[in-house]
């Protein structure tokens, strides 16, 4: 499903590469921890796949696509089946919670039939139904991160890529968007996860893949945290 | 069919989101597209003024009283004599004679009713060869040509009488695309600015239409349309300018009873048919284009 192929990442404005010569698969349906210290390259990778920045050098696969050789028409057409969530949830402020999740549906040209169906389906998976009219201000931390996975699912992803989607969460609002994230990748979606939280790690027991300085450190298959330090 | 109402609602809200910037980006538009139109009639009414005299103007060869006075037809030695080089000039399309009588009678026509007529004998109106040029430019070449010819009077050539309204004329014309000029990149600048400002303003919004697989369509389409809506507002406020105008300033002004005749009227019909067509297309294409390139330039998409 996903696949670098030694991957470097050289920013033009820093000296050492945000990632060095990393290989690594992922296949469909897994759920994969990516882990490492501040800096080790964690969001470069996320943001390779993406194809919101290209490698110095490697290759990216995601499915069937070549990423880094996309042309730049076809890179929405990726990001529509790549669903994406991020530490400080990125919602529209001037928009309900239903308008929210309708927005990835609208701006990516979906009827409003579609519109209509998918949007209280969505809410209902991530457990925010009834909740479609208020707005995003109104809402708890854990709250907003439904929003924003219910968002990043309405396309039908292939992969969920969660840059530290905890990273604003108290330990049991964590708990429960683990159990939401765990439940969809439960139903098929790939799921990519970068994270600093060695107790969610640790409970999950899932593959961990750690990053060193931009290197790949470390791959065990059912991981947890501090195994090397 | 989503994908369009969805861009022109976004357009429209950046519009009003930042209601003094559009104004100011629309007015200063129409300002520019108003001078461009101006310059534009103006050109419109030297070539019908040209077209209206250079029909009727000649090289007139005055003929001197002897001859004035004696020939009623181009039959004295003199007149035949003039009137046969002319002819074989290479620069002369036709010659035509003109008696002492036959200009009198004219001028009783011209003049019905005005206390001139009065003052006016026909023993001081000359006999004249009204001379056509196959290049109505090229009158100076007779004038040096026949001046001071014995039977010849004075040679006048009438375009060079009339060409001080066409420098008149031309200098407007001048003007009105000098500050037309100035005010486009006024008006461009402008433009651009307010769509990079709109595009930080939505820059949220916009990040995230790109995460989730938003198409350029959805991106930048609405910030081009921001720009088009004011290139054609523009266009109308400057044709509505145009119009009064018209109304208020052109017509009074060449409404007098001496200049209506010497200049065509600036005709509706030329605002909104001729001028204010263009206006909106142009109006359109430069906000489109000023719009492509500052989101090429300027915003990443
Ligand atoms: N846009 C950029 N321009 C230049 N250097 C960058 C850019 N983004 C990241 N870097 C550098 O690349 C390296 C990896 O950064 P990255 O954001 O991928 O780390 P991370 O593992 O996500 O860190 P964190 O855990 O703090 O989020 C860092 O040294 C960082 O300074
Ligand atoms: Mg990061």
């Amino acid at each position: 499903m996903l696949r670098l192929e030694h991957v470097t990442k050289l920013y033009p404005t820093s000296v050492r590469p945000a990632l060095d010569d990393v290989s690594m698969d992922v296949d469909r349906g897994e759920f994969v921890f990516l882990i490492g210290p501040s800096g080790s390259g964690k969001s470069t990778l996320l943001r390779l796949l993406l194809r919101e920045e290209s490698p110095s050098s490697g290759n990216v696969f995601v499915a069937n696509w070549n990423v880094a050789r996309l042309p730049n028409r076809k890179v929405p057409k990726l990001r529509q089946r790549m669903g994406c969530v991020f530490q400080d949830f990125r919602l529209l402020g001037d928009r309900t919670v239903a308008e929210n999740v309708a927005f990835a549906l609208e701006v990516t040209g979906k009827s409003d039939h579609t519109i209509r169906t998918v949007v209280p389906e969505m809410l209902e998976l991530v457990g925010l139904d009834g909740k479609g009219e208020r707005m995003p201000a109104e809402l708890s931390g854990g709250e907003a991160q439904r929003v924003a996975i219910a968002r990043a699912l309405a396309n039908r992803p292939l992969v969920l890529l969660a840059d530290e989607p905890t990273g604003n969460l108290d330990p049991e609002t964590s708990d429960d968007i683990m159990l939401l994230l765990d439940r969809i990748n439960r139903t098929g979606t790939t799921v990519v996860m970068a994270t600093h939280d060695r107790q969610i790690v640790d409970a999950m027991r899932r593959r961990v893949v750690e990053l060193h300085l931009g290197k790949l450190a470390r791959d065990d298959a059912r991981g947890v945290y501090g195994a090397t330090r | 069919m989503n994908g369009l109402a969805f861009v022109w609602r976004e357009a429209l809200a950046g519009l009003r989101r930042n209601v003094t910037m559009s104004i100011a980006m629309m007015l200063t538009t129409a300002i520019s597209l108003g001078m461009l139109g101006a310059g534009l009639l103006a050109v419109r009414t030297i070539d019908r003024t040209q077209d209206l005299y250079y029909s009727q103007l000649a090289v007139q060869v005055a003929l001197d009283e002897p001859t004035s006075a004696g020939d009623q037809d181009c039959t004295s030695p003199t007149c035949t004599g003039l009137r046969g080089e002319l002819t074989a000039d290479p620069l002369v399309a036709a010659v035509s004679y003109e008696s002492r009588d036959q200009a009198y009678q004219r001028f009783l026509r011209i003049y019905a009713g005005q206390s001139i007529l009065q003052l006016v004998r026909p023993q001081s109106l000359p006999a004249t060869l009204r001379v056509t040029l196959k290049d109505p430019t090229r009158g100076d070449a007779i004038v040096s040509e026949y001046s001071g010819r014995p039977g010849v009077r004075n040679v006048v050539d009438q375009r060079a009488l009339v060409q001080d309204l066409f420098t008149f004329l031309g200098s407007v014309r001048n003007a009105a695309f000098g500050l037309a000029g100035i005010q486009a990149l006024a008006a461009l600048l402008l433009i651009s600015n307010t769509i990079q400002v709109s595009a930080f303003t939505r820059r949220t919004e916009v990040g995230i239409m790109r995460l989730v697989g938003a198409t350029r369509w959805y991106t930048q389409v609405p910030f081009l349309i921001e720009a088009v809506i004011t290139g054609v507002v523009g266009a109308l406020l400057a044709t509505g300018g145009l119009v009064l105008g018209k109304l208020f300033f052109i017509d009074r002004l060449l409404g007098g009873r001496l200049i209506s005749n010497a200049i065509p009227a600036v005709g509706m019909s030329d605002v909104l048919l001729f001028v204010a067509p263009l206006l909106v297309v142009v109006g359109a294409a430069i906000a489109t284009a000023t719009g492509y390139v500052t989101l090429r330039l300027y915003v990443r998409n």
